[in-house]
């Protein structure tokens, strides 16, 4: 069948898609490195603040990031990082550049 | 009282032994405390990304391939490294970390931001502006001194190896003599 949405749509839509794959990843992965349900991790929370997420948990998300996506997150980038949804955006961007 | 040149060299050596002291002592209580620094040092000279070759990384460490063999060998059984030949030229030997060898380049890499923080933190901008100016004028001046010894060690030996290829010569007249 025919999609009936313009591009502008199915553009949005394949933002929301890739932006949902790349929260689903980081929230597997935040709960099993805290031991924790999936659900209790909102994109609001702050990684360091309210996780509670030390030095070795946070660069071993930060591998795992860049061997799934093929991309390279330094620490200059990570500095700027502060909640959940931080980390999506800064992996979304990445993905999506150049 | 101390001169100026008297206090400079007094502060530069203790600079660089409290900071190898204290990257030991980290290294030592911490999650890797099976690597020596310089097993570290290794693994941040690979680098987190690319495959590197033997000859790269000895290079930027300043050791012999010889050398960084050896200790290639002992990484890479202790689980940070992976070594393997070229897909294209299986002369050529390339390394990489694992996962726990990333993570380790990564932690012992935050150690020297964390101590650089602290380092500019009481300064404003005009002050840290300065202070890295005249670090980065040390650097280069450091630089530039090691690379004279490199220098004259390379001359060095040049000279002794056209010393030899004299003396070998000098054996086959006598001998044909």
């Amino acid at each position: 069948m025919e999609d009936p949405s313009g591009p502008r749509e199915r553009k949005a839509d394949d933002v929301l898609k890739k932006k949902d794959m790349i929260t689903d990843d980081i929230v597997r992965g935040l709960s099993q490195a805290l031991n924790t349900s999936p659900t209790d991790i909102s994109l609001d929370l702050s990684l360091r603040r309210d996780l509670i997420l030390d030095s070795l948990q946070l660069y071993e998300m930060v591998i795992n990031l860049e061997e799934a996506y093929e991309i390279r997150l330094p620490d200059e980038l990570l500095d700027e990082i502060d909640t959940v949804e931080d980390v999506v955006n800064l992996v979304y961007q990445l993905t999506t550049a150049g | 009282m101390h001169s100026d040149i008297e206090e400079m060299s007094e502060s530069l050596v203790r600079i660089f032994e409290n900071v190898l002291l204290t990257e030991e002592k980290s290294l030592s209580r911490g999650y890797f405390s099976d690597l020596s620094l310089a097993e570290m040092h290794t693994l941040t000279a690979i680098g987190p990304y690319e495959a590197k070759t033997m000859s790269q990384t000895a290079q930027s460490l300043g050791i012999t391939t010889g050398t960084l063999t050896v200790s290639i060998d002992r990484l890479v059984k202790k689980g940070y490294v992976i070594r393997r030949r070229d897909d294209r030229d299986k002369r050529i030997v390339r390394i990489s970390l694992t996962k726990n060898g990333k993570l380790a380049c990564r932690m012992h890499s935050k150690f020297h931001r964390v101590l650089a923080k602290r380092i500019l933190e009481p300064y404003g901008e005009e002050d840290r502006d300065k202070l890295l100016v005249l670090v980065k004028q040390i650097d280069v001046h450091v630089a530039e001194l090691l690379a004279r010894y490199e220098g004259a060690e390379a001359e060095e030996k040049i000279r002794s190896t056209a010393k030899e290829i004299a003396d070998n010569n000098n054996l086959k007249d006598k001998k044909e003599n």
